[in-house]
This record gives structure tokens, sequence and C-alpha cells, in this order.
């Protein structure tokens, strides 16, 4: 039975309609992150699962019971709000209290799971102080120790660490990965940031207006993304996009004509539609040789410590990103850059993505 | 701020003209302090010796023994208390009601009650204090206190304020469980404490100050307010033979304005400033 | 507690509102009833019965009323009294409302500084406005009593001529406004410090590297920025003073010669001394009908200014 089920859930805003239809399985136990830009709809997503939000149309159900149109507080699951949302004039035990005192726990009950969740979260020494009292990072520890004594069946956070400063957004990662294991929880959590979405999730629902572009374990976004926009969206620096003229297929694979007059076969099978095609590799699949079918110009050299990487510009005006392999080029010098094929992808004219296939696997 | 500080003597010479103003501003209320200090049979011949001795508790304890201020000062508090008890639990239910909630009838009936603020109280006072005498309500606590509560000021002011508490909150106390009415009462107005105290002192002075209202709904002197009972001694007589007395009555019934208001300054003047009206 | 909804409900196009904060419950509306229910009784109905006795000939002594149509308005139209009621009331407003506007923005200017001193002045000059009218008209009229009074006193010590300040058909009218002024000059003045306070520091800070002098700066940068507030007193101060009452009453009793009765004394002394409450009522109307004006132009001012944004 899934943690939580989307059904063709769609939103509108008046007119607008910002998510058309959009379906979802999250099994229990996963972290399930909903990554995307700003105003792809994932924050109108989680606060429709919280019951913050109206459903335009679709259903939710969460451990198999529709909770579409229950009151937030009926629906078996806690969210940790962005700014924390912690009841200021009230302490920090009184905060945790709280949503247990309105259900009618026994009061036996509340302490033991104060008790806990503040051990847990390494709050016991601040139980009786108030959240103005709190550095930031105590503050969302609070929140989550909120979240941890309802017991609830499935954790919500909307961009938890978007409020910390680096040292301790990195800190703070760990210390959710943690908790995640800790309780075998279900957990989704919202975020514009790929570095956390991939370091945290088992699976990433990756969006983009409105609609899910793809969900899948991180490894797979990266190495095999489905779209274009995936694609691009995942990875620092981003993937390399070059527009490219397809020549006949050979061998039952697409064959194409780089910037630059070269031929190259690709391992996509030839099945990819259209001739309007943009070839993708990432900069570290991109490197510059002695000899190579790419012809490029070296703009400027980062270098970047355990790696260099080369901006340069190919004949026909597209930059990229290529890594410098030996000796690094100096700015203005013209290279080769030679592609590693099996991480060479084809994307077509609507952005769809056709992978290489690896040599010696089936087509 | 102004950064126009600049030291020089255009500065000096506006602080000095300013301290002079402030000066000769106070000199009326300064004046009458002085002369309640003095017997009224000197003051009937002659005003202008009012730092020189003789000095004299006469006129003060003449008030303590005979005058009837400090009834007015009792009915003064007790319906200002009332009225400001009042308005504080109205307005911040129906300022939480309008800010945050959703309800059939909330469209119109919010502009209907923002109406009211442009309806002076001097329109309505002639049909209300004939309700009230219908009712039986003349020259009774209610009858001084109630028609206060119909101000929309008050509501006005919580509604604005209950909407700055930031939304998320709420949307926390949801999740938590609570009922509507929970999270009004445990989770949002505390955090508006600081309203309160500012609506509260606005409307417990304009309680005190007002006149109109009970003028017309107090004709026994025993239920006179503050205001009404001074009035009621500016004749030409007291003028003339009891100036001294009538002095002290002064200084007994703006001592406690004086009191609250050196206390409160600070919430007095947000009041004023963050509303702009009085 | 929130109910739970039965999973029943159809899913098409827009479902119940039934989820979030903003779900619309009739039972939300037990937050405003207690208010409105007041609101609706003490001044709603009172409002709509005025309008109702305004068209009628209601006699309080014998408690008799029928209907007279517009007839009250009418006589209105011709009264002489109500005519220099009016007349003193629009003299009062236009006496005290540029005095009150320039002097608070005056002692704004001056005082919107840090320091005790300053302080200190700006309390003094606000205190006066926590009194009651009462309080502050007994204060005045021993303070204009003719030669025992302060003023009297005043002018004889620095030689000036002992002027009849309340007892004088051109006098009396300025020298309430005057009083009124210095009761409750602290609250415009409150208005135009707040207003000052909001203009960001970084302006100020531009325009001091632009060598702009004080002068320019005073009438390029603040000014500018506190035309809204300027015109905001004006009206708030012409919509209160209009209702002047107390004072008046009090100190002149709309002596001398009816040169200084306000419009709501006119109506106060129709209904409670002259017993025609029809007459009373018709007046204030005509008393509301001129605060609506005055508000609907004080909002369509706040409107205009918030649409056009900053100027200059």
């Amino acid at each position: 039975m899934a943690a939580l089920k989307l059904e063709q859930i769609c939103k509108r805003y008046g007119a607008v309609q910002v998510i058309p239809d959009l379906s979802l399985d999250v099994a229990p136990g996963e972290f399930i992150v909903f990554l995307g830009p700003s105003g792809c709809g994932k924050t109108s997503l989680l606060r429709m699962i919280a019951g913050l939000e109206e459903v335009s149309g679709g259903r939710i159900e969460i451990g198999g019971k529709d909770v579409t149109h229950a009151a937030p507080g009926q629906r078996q699951l806690a969210m940790v709000f962005q700014h924390y949302a912690l009841y200021p004039h009230m302490t920090v035990r009184e905060n945790l209290a709280f949503g247990l005192r309105n259900i009618a726990l026994a009061e036996e009950e509340i302490d033991r799971r104060i008790q806990e969740a503040a051990r847990m979260l390494e709050l016991d020494a601040l139980l009786a102080r108030k959240p103005g009292q709190l550095s930031g990072g105590q503050r969302q520890r609070v929140a989550i120790g909120r979240a941890v004594v309802k017991e609830p069946a499935l954790f919500l956070f909307d961009e938890p660490l978007s409020n910390l400063d680096a040292a301790l957004r990195g800190r703070t990662r760990l210390e959710l990965a943690q908790l995640h294991r800790r309780l075998g929880a279900t957990m989704i959590f919202v975020t514009h940031d790929q570095i956390e979405a991939m370091t945290l999730a088992t699976r990433i629902v990756v969006m983009n207006a409105g609609r899910i572009e793809q969900v899948a374990p991180p490894s797979e976004l990266y190495r095999r993304p489905a779209t274009r926009f995936v694609a691009g969206f995942i990875g620092t620096p981003g993937m390399n996009f070059v527009p490219v003229r397809r020549l006949a297929d050979r061998q039952g694979l697409a064959a194409i004509e780089l910037p630059g007059g070269q031929e190259l076969l690709t391992r996509v099978p030839a099945a990819v539609p259209g001739s309007e095609l943009t070839l993708g590799i990432r900069p570290e699949h991109l490197v510059t040789a002695a000899r190579g079918p790419l012809p490029a110009q070296v703009e400027m050299v980062e270098f970047l410590g355990e790696r260099s990487l080369a901006h340069v510009r190919l004949v026909d005006g597209t930059r990229a990103i290529a890594t410098v392999a030996g000796a690094s080029p100096a700015a203005g010098e013209l290279v080769q850059l030679d592609l590693v094929m099996d991480e060479a992808h084809l994307f077509d004219k609507q952005g769809l993505a056709h992978h290489a296939v690896a040599q010696g696997a089936a087509a | 701020m102004t950064p126009m500080l600049r030291k020089g003597w255009f500065d000096r010479a506006v602080m000095a003209l300013l301290i002079v103003l402030a000066a000769l501003w106070m000199l009326p209320l300064l004046w009458v302090l002085a002369l309640s200090f003095k017997p009224n049979e000197l003051l009937m011949v002659r005003t202008d010796v009012f730092l020189a001795p003789p000095y004299t508790l006469a006129n003060y304890a003449d008030i303590l023994q005979t005058s009837a201020v400090f009834r007015w000062l009792g009915n003064s508090a007790l319906v200002a208390a009332l009225q400001t008890l009042g308005v504080l639990v109205l307005s911040s239910l129906a300022g939480y009601g309008f800010a945050r909630c959703e309800f059939p009838g909330r469209r119109w009936l919010f502009p209907l009650v923002l109406f009211g603020l442009a309806v002076p109280s001097q329109s309505v006072f002639i049909p209300l204090h004939r309700l009230f005498s219908d009712w039986g309500l003349q020259n009774t606590y209610a009858g001084l206190a109630l028609p206060g509560l119909a101000a929309p000021f008050g509501v006005f002011l919580m509604t604005q304020y209950f909407k700055a508490v930031p939304i998320d909150l709420e949307e926390a106390a949801l999740l938590d469980n609570a009922s509507r009415f929970k999270t009004f009462l445990r989770v949002v107005l505390p955090l508006t404490l600081p309203a309160q105290a500012t609506l509260g002192i606005f409307t417990f002075l304009a309680c005190w100050n007002d006149y109109l209202w009970p003028l017309v709904i107090a004709t026994q002197p025993e239920m006179y307010t503050l205001t009404r009972g001074l009035a009621s001694t500016q004749t030409n007589f007291a003028q003339s033979e009891g100036l001294g007395f009538l002095m002290a009555q002064a200084v007994f019934a703006g001592a406690p304005v004086l009191m609250i208001y050196l206390f409160f300054q600070k919430h007095l003047v947000t009041a004023v400033a963050g509303t702009g009206r009085s | 507690m929130s109910p739970e909804i039965p999973s029943g409900a159809k899913a098409a196009g827009r479902a119940r509102a039934a989820v979030g904060l903003r779900a619309s419950r009739p039972a939300h509306a037990l937050f405003v009833l207690p208010f409105v229910a007041v609101y609706a009784l003490l001044l709603l109905w009172p409002l709509a019965k005025g309008w109702f006795i305004s068209f009628h000939d209601h006699d309080l002594l014998s408690n008799d009323s029928f209907y007279v149509g517009f007839q009250n308005y009418l006589e209105l139209l011709d009264d002489d009294v109500f005519h220099q009621v009016v007349w003193n009331t629009l003299r009062f407003v236009l006496i005290s409302v540029p005095v009150f506007v320039v002097l608070s923005l005056m002692l704004a200017l001056a005082l919107n500084r840090p320091g005790r001193l300053a302080a200190v002045l700006r309390a003094i000059f606000f205190c006066a406005s926590v009194f009651s009218v009462t309080l502050i008209t007994l204060v005045w009229q021993l303070a204009l009593m003719p030669e025992r009074g302060l003023v009297a006193q005043g002018s004889a010590a620095l030689g000036l001529p002992q002027l009849p300040w309340l007892t004088s058909d051109l006098l009396a009218l300025p020298t309430l406004a005057l009083v009124t002024v210095w009761w409750i000059i602290g609250l415009p003045m409150m208005l135009f410090l707040s207003a000052l306070q909001q203009i960001p520091s970084d302006v100020y800070e531009a325009a001091a590297l632009d060598n702009a002098s004080r002068w320019r700066t005073l009438t390029h940068v603040t000014l500018p920025a506190l035309k809204r507030t300027v015109a905001l007193v004006a009206v708030i101060e012409v919509i209160r003073q209009f209702q002047v009452f107390p004072q008046i009453m009090l100190m002149t009793n709309g002596g001398p010669n009816n040169t200084t009765r306000p419009i709501v004394q006119f109506i106060y002394e129709q209904a409670f001394m002259q017993l025609s409450l029809g007459y009373a009522t018709a007046a204030s109307q005509v008393l509301l009908a001129v605060m609506l004006v005055g508000v609907s132009v004080q909002m369509w001012l706040e409107r205009r200014e918030a649409a056009q944004g900053v100027r200059r």
C-alpha cells in the first residue's frame, strides 16, 4: 500500500492552471524530493498534500485513506515550515505539546514523546526557552521536533534549509538524512536546490511548470535524464547542449554532424525521431585531447583544484564547458575535444532524451 | 530621522524658540495649578501673585469634603473601564473574523462596518437617546458605556493587526489540530498584545473625555461623568467667589489622565500615529 | 475541531471549499457576530431611524409624530439661524485647519530629532490633547477672564491692549479656534512625525552627496514625501472640526449673537430644548452628508496618491 498516492491532481488559481494533471505513488519509507525552479508548483503540491490548499481536481490518499477533503490535522502528517512557524509566545516544550494536547493525548504520553524527541534532536536544554531566544539552527530543530512528536505517517518539509547559512545547511542535511534512517518514516521534501535533492532523496520528482518531468533516483536522473529540462537542471556545471545535424543512420544507430564538420556515429539507437537534434554531454565527458572530433576555441580556464574546466566556443558559436586533460590550454588556444560516447545523448525537438546504449548491451 | 541636524546658530535658535513656545504652551495649565494653592478670598481680588505666598491647601480640603469630583471620577473610571473591556473583546473577535476567516456574507459585511467609520456620533445620538430612554437605560452605567461599543474603529484597527500576523503560524496550528477558536485564543491573540494595549488606552481616553453622550444620557448629577460634572461647575458664581476651588477641581480632574499619559506615553503615540484619528 | 468531509465528494472541477484556512464556513461568522449585532443595533438602526424621523414632525412634548416629507429640510434651507450656524462652522474650519496643518508640520519638522530635549518638547505639545474638553474649557475660560485671567494679566504686563476675547462678535470664533489648536495640536503633529520617520535616510544621504542645501532638501526631498500626509491631515481635521461642539458651547454658548454656534449645538438644542425631533434629525442628516463627502474626498485622495506613487 502506498504511503501517499496522488491521482490526477490539478490545481487552478482562478483562470490560471498551475498544475494540469499530476499522478504519483510514494512507497512507505521513501525520501521523496520535489525539485524544480520557482513557480513550478512544487510548493502548491506540498500544501495540497498538507491540506492547506484546496485541490481543484483529483484525489489524495494517505495510507490508503482518501484525504482529499480532510482537515489538515486529520491526515496523519506533520509539516516543517520554511520559516519554522514556531509559536513565539510559547516555550519550546509548549510548542511541542500544543498539537498533542489538541488531540487529547494523555499527559504522560505527551511528556514521553517530548522527551524522546528532545533527546533525538538535542533539545533538552532548550525546552524552557522561547523561540525568540534560539538560534536559527535551534529553531529548525524545534520545528522538526514538533513534527516528530506527532508520530505521523508522512513528514512534509517546505524548503527547510533555505534559511540557513551554508555551513549549517551542510550539517543539517546530514542530520536530516540520519533522522530519516532512524525513524524510517516517509518524507516529502521540497527544494529548488539540486544538491540537496541529490544528496537526500531516494527518488526525486523533477517538476517544471506544474508537470512532472521525471521521477527517478538521483543517479538515474543524473545519468539518464528523461528530458532536456532535467538534463539541464541537474548537475553543476550543467550539461552541454550542442545543436547538431542528423546524417543517415548507420548500424542501427543515429549519426550526426558536429559543428566543425566532423561526422560522428553516436551510440543512440536510430529510432530517434526528427532531424533537428541536440547533443547533450556533460562537461566531465567532454575532454580536451590531442585529437578529437570537435574543434573548439578556449575562452577561459577555471582551475578548481581536483580538475580544471575549459570554457570553450565551438565553430558555430555554441558555448560549452569541457574538462581539461593534461596541460591547461591558454585562453584563445584552439583545441580538439573528445567525447565519451556512452554518455553522449541526443535530445529531439520535443526535448525528450534518447540515451546512448552502452557498447555491447542490447539496443 | 532628518539628518538636517548640523549644529549651528540656526538649530540653536530654533530649539530656543521651541522651548519658549513649549513654556508658553504649558503656561495656562501651570497657572491653574499654581492658583489652586491660593485662597479663594485672595483670588477674588487679584490673580497676579501666583508664585509668592500665601499658599493653602484649603481648596483641596474642600474638594475632599464637598465636591462631587470623586463621584464623577468614579463614574468616568467605571464607564471607561467597561467600555474598554467591551471594545477589546468585540473588536478582537471581529477583527480576527474579518482578517482571517471566510464565511458567507463577509464580502459585504466588512464594507458595511467600514462605512460606520464615516458616521459621526453627532448624527446618531438623538435616535440613540430615544432608543435608550425607551429601554430605560437613561442614567445607568450601561447606558453610558454601550454606545461606544458600536464604534468600528477598534475592528478596523484589529483587522489590520491580525492581518500582519504571519499566516504560517495559523497553518501550523491547523496542522496541530487546533480549532479555529483555539487558534484565535491561544496562538494569534497573544501576539497582538501591543495592539490591544494601544486600542485599550485609546478607547479608555476617548470614553473618559467624551462630552456629548454623557450630556444627553445622564441627567441626574450622581451619574455625571467627569466631563459633565466639571462643566456643570462652570458658573459665574464659581468663577468669582470660588476661583481657587475651581482651579483645584481642574487639577483633580486632570491628574489621573496626566498620570495615564505619562505612564503609557509610548503606546498612546503609537495609537495616534498609526491610525491618524482621535 | 474541523470535521472530516466524507470522501464521497465528487472531484470534478472546483470541489467544495473545504480545506485550508480559506475554507468558508458559516461558523466562522460567529467571530464577527457579537460586534455586528451591537453595531447594527446601536449605530445602523439609529442611523436609519434618524433618517426616518427627519421626514416627520415629531414633537417630544406631545410625543406626536406625523409625516411631513421634505418639509424639515426645506425649513432648514430657509432657516437663518441654520445658515448662520453652518457659516460659523465653516468659518471655524477655515480658520483652524490651516493653522493645524502648518503649525503641526513645523513642529514635527523641528522636533524630528533624537535626544531628550526633543522628546520632552514633543511630550509637552502632545500633553494637552489627553485632557478632556471640559477641563480645557475650564482652564481657558479662567485664562481668558477679563482682568483676572492669565491672558489679561499677561497683556497688562506686556503693555498690550486688553481685548474682549470671548465677548466680541469678531474675536470669539478665532479665539475658540486657537484654543482648539492649542488643545489638540499634538495629534496631527504625531502624524507628521510618523510620516517623517518613514522617509528612508538614504534619500537624505543622496541629497547630501548632491550638495543640496537645507532649504533645498526641505523643499525637494522632505515636503514632497509629505504631500500625502498633508492632504490626509487636512481632511481629517476638516472632518473633525466640522463636528466641533463642547468647547464652543461651554465657553461662549454659541454667542455672542450667534456668531460661534456650531452645527452640532444647533442639533442638540433643537432636540433637547426645542424638542422638535424631526427638525433636529434633519439637521444631523445634513451633517452626515457633509461628513460622507469629506470622507469620500479623503479616500479618493489616498487612492490617487497611492496610484501615482512617488512624484518628482
